[in-house]
């Protein structure tokens, strides 16, 4: 896989391989009975994901700036 | 409720392969419809993942078996089945005078303003001393407060056999007291044996749960 050149894109794929990180890392988790895997779920799931989606919304401003 | 976590495992999997689709083919985003589906892919799908994730675990950590997983309360869980009616968690856990899916949280959460998020705060030191701390051996885990009747009283309040039971009604001064939590129903010599853990190695035990 190759980052994009342009930047709203790249943006995006970076964006689109932390919430797939993130979703791997709550799959695991679901798998995984053991209080430790609530942490776990929370602490870098979570993370991953927020910022995966946070990543995503700055693009969104970043890019409308851009065209202007 | 026990929540299965096939479906949302199935919508992981639906959700990594939509974002596969942005991430590898990002020219997508370029068409209309590709900036909705990059909505719906990198914003609305991850949040409702990490929801519906969120509700699971919570859910499965009132379960007896979530509690019993850490080697420092298995003895708390084989106390639970005690051939002995004096026992109080075991005659509890036994006959289902409480959910047996869930007996550990059931009574060891308080029936108070946050106390379902009190407990998790609890779980979560109870994980911090598991894995980075010195966890006490089982004979030596105790409450952090002395337990509160209104735990008891959440169900037992109302029913005819501790309304009308005759050693509650002996002395008129003592349901008054329990209800204020002025006598305590465990520490006052009337239901004192609860999880007697020290004392298993010559227990008898109910086969019937197996």
């Amino acid at each position: 896989m190759k980052l994009s050149a342009n930047r709203l894109e790249r943006r995006l794929q970076v964006s689109g391989i932390l919430l797939i990180l993130g979703l791997l890392v709550e799959a695991t988790c679901l798998l995984w009975t053991r209080p430790i895997a609530f942490v776990v779920f929370l602490c870098v799931g979570g993370l991953l994901l927020v910022l995966g989606v946070l990543l995503y919304l700055f693009s969104l401003v970043s890019g409308n700036q851009q065209e202007r | 409720m026990e929540l299965s976590s096939t479906p949302l495992l199935l919508l992981i999997a639906v959700s990594a392969v939509l974002i596969g689709v942005i991430v590898f083919r990002p020219g997508v985003t370029a068409t209309a419809g590709g900036k909705m589906l990059a909505f719906f892919v990198l914003f609305l799908l991850p949040l409702v993942c990490l929801g519906i994730g969120t509700t699971y675990h919570i859910d499965n950590s009132k379960r007896t078996e979530f509690c019993l997983s850490c080697h420092e309360m298995e003895p708390f869980g084989k106390s639970l089945l005690v051939d002995d009616p004096a026992h109080l968690a075991a005659a509890h856990y036994q006959n289902h005078r409480i959910p047996a899916g869930e007996a550990c949280y059931t009574c060891h959460t308080t029936y108070a303003m946050f106390g379902g998020f009190r407990a998790k705060m609890q779980g979560l030191k109870h994980v911090y001393v598991h894995y980075l701390g010195t966890p006490p051996a089982p004979e030596a885990i105790r409450l952090y407060d002395p337990y509160n009747n209104r735990e008891c009283l959440h169900c037992h309040l109302g029913a005819r056999s501790f309304e009308e039971g005759a050693v509650h009604n002996a002395d008129p001064d003592l349901l008054p007291a329990v209800k204020a939590n002025k006598v305590s129903c465990v520490s006052s010599g009337c239901h004192e044996v609860v999880h007697d853990v020290a004392s298993l190695k010559n227990a008898k035990f109910w086969k019937g749960a197996l």
